[in-house]
C-alpha cells in the first residue's frame, strides 16, 4: 500500500439483522482515502453512507455488525484489534462530527469540560492546566471566544456547536475527521462559514476530512475527491473536477443533470425515473439497472466490477467494461492511481 | 417571569379590561395559571419548601420547641386544648416550710398533720389515695416517716381556706381553679405543688393531654424525628440500591436487564403496606427493621425510572459522539448517562420520602411498626381510634401532622418536577 493512502477499506460489509431478514446496509465496499484530501462522500438517504462512515470507527452495536472485510488505518487493520483497544483509536486518531449539533453534546456538560474530558481521557498524564490551555487554544482558533467555553451547550448556536465537535476531533490532533452531513441542520450562510473553515483546516493542521453528504453542492464546494454511493455499492470515485465534468456512472449522470443549476435556461429539471432499491432485496446485477437509461441484457444479469474507466476515476458499470473482458470469477478488483 | 412581562402587548387599548390588569400582577396571574395547569409553580415549591424546612428544624431539636419530655405524664388525662389545668393542689401558708404532700409526713408517733379539704369534693378522696401511695413508700425506709395526714372537712371553700389562715389545719387541698377564684381574699396563702406530683403549667396543654396524661403536642413535636427518619433513610436507601440498579440494567440490558426487571416487576406487583406488613412481621418491630421494610417497597419506583431514563438517554447522539472521542463504557455511565438521569430521581426522591413516611405511620398505626414507648404520630393515631368519642384532639393533631408533612413533601417534589420539566413550563 502506498504511503499517501490514510485509510484503505477492503470488501468492507455492514449488516443489520431485521425480522425481515439481514440488511445489508455496506455491501463489499472498497475505498481508499488519501493523506490531506477531503473526500466526498455522496448518495440518497439509506444508501449506506452514514452506515459506511460509523463503520471506520466500528462505532456499531446493536443490531448492525460488520460481517467481512478489513479496515487498514494508517498501516494497521482495525478489524484485528479488539473492541477493547478500539476507545484508543476513537478521538484520539479518527474523529467524528454528528448531523445534529444540537443533540450531540452533552447537555449538562459544560464545553470546557468537553475538552478536557477528550484530552484526558487519551492522555491520563496531561494536567487539568495544561487541558485547559490547549482547550482554549484550540477554540480561539476555531472562533469561539474564551469566555465562552463555560457555557453550556444549549446556550451556543448550532454553528458553535458544530465548530465545538471538530475541536473536539483536532484536540487530540485526530488524522482523520469524518464529517457525518455536518451541514444539514444548518442555514446556508452558517454551512458556508462551517465549509470554510473545514478547508482551513484541512490544509493548516494537514487534515484528512470524510465528509458524507447528500448535498452534491457541498462536496462541488470542498471536497478534493467525489465518492458516489448507490444502494449499498461503490457507484463511482474520481476527483470532484473529472466526476462532475465527465461523470462515468449513470447514477451520477443522472444525479447532476437533477441538481438545479443557474446556467440552465428553462426546460424541466432531469427526473431520474424508479425508486431507491429496497437493500432486503436488492436488484440482481447491476444495482443500477432497473432505473438505467442504457440497460443492457447484461446488467441484470451480472454485477458489474469496479474498476477504472480512466487513471484515478473508478466506476462501477458495464457500460465501460466488456463482457469479455471481465474477470471470469467476478471478483473486484481495486486501482488506485 | 420576565418572559411574562415581555409578552404583554405594548399597544395595550386605553382603560385596560380587569383581565389586562391581572395579568400584571404577577402572583395573581399565577394562582390561576397554577390552578390551569394543574401543577405547581414556583410559590407552591416556596411555600412547601418553608414547610419542610419547618419540619426538620423541629425534627433536629424537639428540645427546643417542645414544652415536655414525650414520655413524661405531665398533666391529668384526658385535657382538652387550651382548657384550664385543675389539679388537687396544696394550700400553705406563705410561710411555711411545706412544698410537697410528702414535706407533710412526721415521724411514726407524733401530732399527725391535718388537712383541710371542702365536705364532698373529690380532691378528699384524691387525697387519701395519694397519701396511701407515698406513705407505702417512706414507711420502709430510714428515718421513721408516715404520712397519715388528718382530713377535716368544711361546707366552703372559703371555710376550708380560713381554717388554714387560723391555724387550725396545716393545709388545705382544692382545686386550682377554685383556689384562683378567690385568692385575692386569701393574700397569706400560697400554692405548693399539686398532691399528684404534676407538673401543671399556667399555660395548660395547648393540644391537650393523651389516656395517660402525656403531653400532646410534646410527643407531636418529638415524632416528627421518628417520620424524618423513616422517611429519609428508607428513600435513601431504596435510592443507593435502586439507582445503580437501573443504570446498570438499563445501559447493559440483554439478558441482566430482563432477570431484575421481572424481580422488580413482581415487587411492584405487591400492594405496597401487605409487603411492608409481611417483612417487619417477619423481623421483629424497630426503626431499623421498618426502615428496610420500606425501602424494600420503593426500590422498584427507582429502578424504574432510572432504567427507562437511561434507555432513552443511550440512544442520544451525544452519547454517540462521547464513544466517537473515545470515551468507555464507564465513563459514559459516569459523566454522560448518570447527570443527565439524576434530575428525575432528585423530584421523585421528594414525593418518596412522603409516600414512606405515610407507609411508615401506617405500619406504627397496626401496631407492626415500632416499640409503643417511641414517640410516634401512627402510634398516637392508633392509640387515640379508641378516645375518638371522648377525646378528639388525642387522634386528630397526629392526623393533622401527618398530612402535613406529607402534602409539604409531595407539594415540593411536585412543584420541583412541574418547574424543571421544560415541557411544561412552556404551556
Amino acid at each position: 500500500m502506498s504511503d499517501d493512502i490514510l485509510y484503505s477499506i477492503r470488501h468492507l460489509t455492514v449488516e443489520y439483522k431485521t425480522r425481515a431478514g439481514a440488511v445489508r446496509a455496506v455491501d463489499d465496499v472498497s475505498l481508499d482515502i488519501r493523506r490531506g484530501e477531503i473526500l466526498g462522500l455522496v448518495g440518497e438517504s439509506g444508501c449506506g453512507k452514514s452506515t459506511l462512515g460509523k463503520a471506520l470507527m466500528r462505532l456499531h452495536d446493536g443490531p448492525a455488525s460488520i460481517t467481512g472485510g478489513e479496515l487498514w488505518f494508517d498501516g494497521r487493520n482495525l478489524m484485528d484489534l479488539s473492541l477493547r483497544e478500539m476507545p484508543d483509536i476513537r478521538g484520539a486518531e479518527i474523529g467524528m462530527v454528528f448531523q445534529d449539533p444540537m443533540t450531540s453534546l452533552n447537555p449538562v456538560q459544560r464545553i470546557m469540560d468537553h475538552l478536557t474530558e477528550t484530552i484526558q481521557t487519551h492522555e491520563p498524564e496531561t494536567s487539568i492546566a495544561t487541558a485547559r490551555a490547549r482547550a482554549d487554544e484550540l477554540v480561539e482558533r476555531l472562533g469561539i471566544r474564551h469566555e465562552r467555553l463555560r457555557d453550556y451547550p444549549h446556550q451556543m448556536s448550532g454553528g458553535m456547536r458544530q465548530r465545538v465537535m471538530i475541536s473536539l476531533a483536532l484536540a487530540l490532533r485526530a488524522k482523520l475527521v469524518i464529517a457525518d452531513e455536518p451541514t444539514t441542520s444548518l442555514d446556508v450562510i452558517v454551512e458556508a462559514k462551517f465549509l470554510d473553515l473545514l478547508k482551513e483546516l484541512q490544509k493548516e493542521f494537514g487534515l484528512t476530512i470524510l465528509l458524507i453528504t447528500h448535498n452534491i453542492g457541498v462536496v462541488a464546494e470542498v471536497a478534493d475527491r467525489v465518492a458516489v454511493m448507490y444502494a449499498a455499492k461503490m457507484a463511482e470515485v474520481g476527483t470532484t473536477g473529472e466526476v462532475f465534468a465527465d461523470p462515468k456512472h449513470p447514477y451520477t449522470q443522472g444525479l447532476l443533470k437533477s441538481v438545479p443549476n443557474i446556467k440552465l435556461d428553462g426546460g424541466d429539471l432531469y427526473k431520474m425515473g424508479g425508486e431507491p432499491p429496497s437493500l432486503l432485496k436488492p436488484p440482481s446485477g447491476c444495482r443500477f439497472h432497473p432505473r438505467c437509461p442504457f440497460v443492457m441484457d447484461i446488467c441484470s444479469q451480472e454485477e458489474p466490477a469496479f474498476e477504472p474507466v480512466v487513471a484515478d476515476h473508478l466506476a462501477s458499470c458495464w457500460i465501460y467494461q466488456e463482457a469479455g473482458a471481465r474477470n471470469s470469477s467476478g471478483k473486484h478488483q481495486v486501482h488506485n492511481g | 417571569m420576565a418572559k411574562i412581562d415581555e409578552q404583554l402587548p405594548e399597544a395595550l387599548p386605553e382603560g385596560a379590561t380587569w383581565e389586562v390588569e391581572l395579568r400584571k400582577v404577577g402572583f395573581v396571574r399565577r394562582l390561576f395559571m397554577a390552578r390551569r395547569w394543574y401543577g405547581a409553580d414556583w410559590w407552591f415549591v416556596a411555600i412547601s419548601a418553608v414547610g419542610v424546612f419547618a419540619f426538620i428544624i423541629i425534627a433536629f431539636f424537639p428540645g427546643l420547641f417542645a414544652p415536655f419530655s414525650p414520655d413524661a405524664l405531665v398533666g391529668p388525662s384526658f385535657l382538652a386544648p387550651g382548657a384550664h389545668v385543675d389539679l388537687p393542689v396544696l394550700v400553705v401558708p406563705a410561710t411555711s416550710p411545706v412544698h410537697t404532700l410528702q414535706d407533710l409526713a412526721v415521724p411514726a408517733g407524733a401530732d399527725r398533720s391535718t388537712v383541710a379539704v371542702i365536705e364532698g369534693a373529690p380532691t378528699g378522696g384524691a387525697l387519701n389515695e395519694q397519701s396511701q401511695k407515698i406513705d407505702q413508700v417512706i414507711k420502709n425506709q430510714p428515718g421513721g416517716l408516715r404520712l397519715r395526714p388528718i382530713i377535716d372537712r368544711y361546707p366552703t371553700l372559703e371555710g376550708t381556706l380560713q381554717a388554714v389562715v387560723n391555724g387550725i389545719d396545716k393545709s388545705a387541698v382544692v382545686q386550682t381553679t377554685q383556689f384562683n377564684a378567690i385568692k385575692a381574699q386569701f393574700p397569706t396563702l400560697r400554692v405548693a405543688a399539686s398532691i399528684t406530683g404534676v407538673t401543671s403549667t399556667a399555660g395548660g396543654f395547648m393540644l391537650g393531654t393523651n389516656d395517660i396524661g402525656q403531653d400532646v403536642l410534646s410527643r407531636l413535636l418529638w415524632g416528627t424525628r421518628i417520620a424524618l427518619i423513616i422517611g429519609f433513610s428508607s428513600s435513601i436507601v431504596s435510592l443507593i440500591i435502586g439507582v445503580p440498579l437501573g443504570l446498570l440494567a438499563g445501559f447493559v440490558g440483554g439478558t441482566f436487564d430482563r432477570l431484575l426487571s421481572l424481580l422488580m416487576d413482581s415487587l411492584y406487583a405487591f400492594p405496597g403496606l401487605i409487603l411492608a406488613i409481611a417483612i417487619t412481621a417477619v423481623l421483629g418491630p424497630s426503626i431499623f427493621n421498618i426502615i428496610i421494610a420500606i425501602s424494600v417497597l420503593y426500590i422498584p419506583t427507582y429502578y424504574r425510572i432510572v432504567r427507562g431514563q437511561t434507555l432513552s438517554v443511550k440512544e442520544e447522539v451525544y452519547i454517540e459522539a462521547a464513544k466517537s472521542i473515545g470515551a468507555r463504557s464507564r465513563e459514559i455511565l459516569q459523566r454522560y448517562i448518570f447527570p443527565n438521569v439524576i434530575p428525575s430521581v432528585a423530584i421523585i426522591f421528594s414525593v418518596n420520602v412522603a409516600d414512606a413516611i405515610l407507609t411508615g405511620a401506617g405500619l406504627s398505626f397496626l401496631g407492626l411498626g415500632l416499640p409503643p414507648t417511641i414517640a410516634d404520630w401512627g402510634i398516637d393515631v392508633a392509640r387515640g381510634q379508641r378516645f375518638i368519642q371522648t377525646a378528639w384532639w388525642m387522634i386528630t393533631f397526629p392526623g393533622l401532622a401527618i398530612m402535613l408533612i406529607v402534602l409539604a413533601f409531595t407539594l415540593m417534589g411536585e412543584g420541583l418536577s412541574e418547574i424543571f420539566n421544560p415541557k411544561l413550563r412552556d404551556r
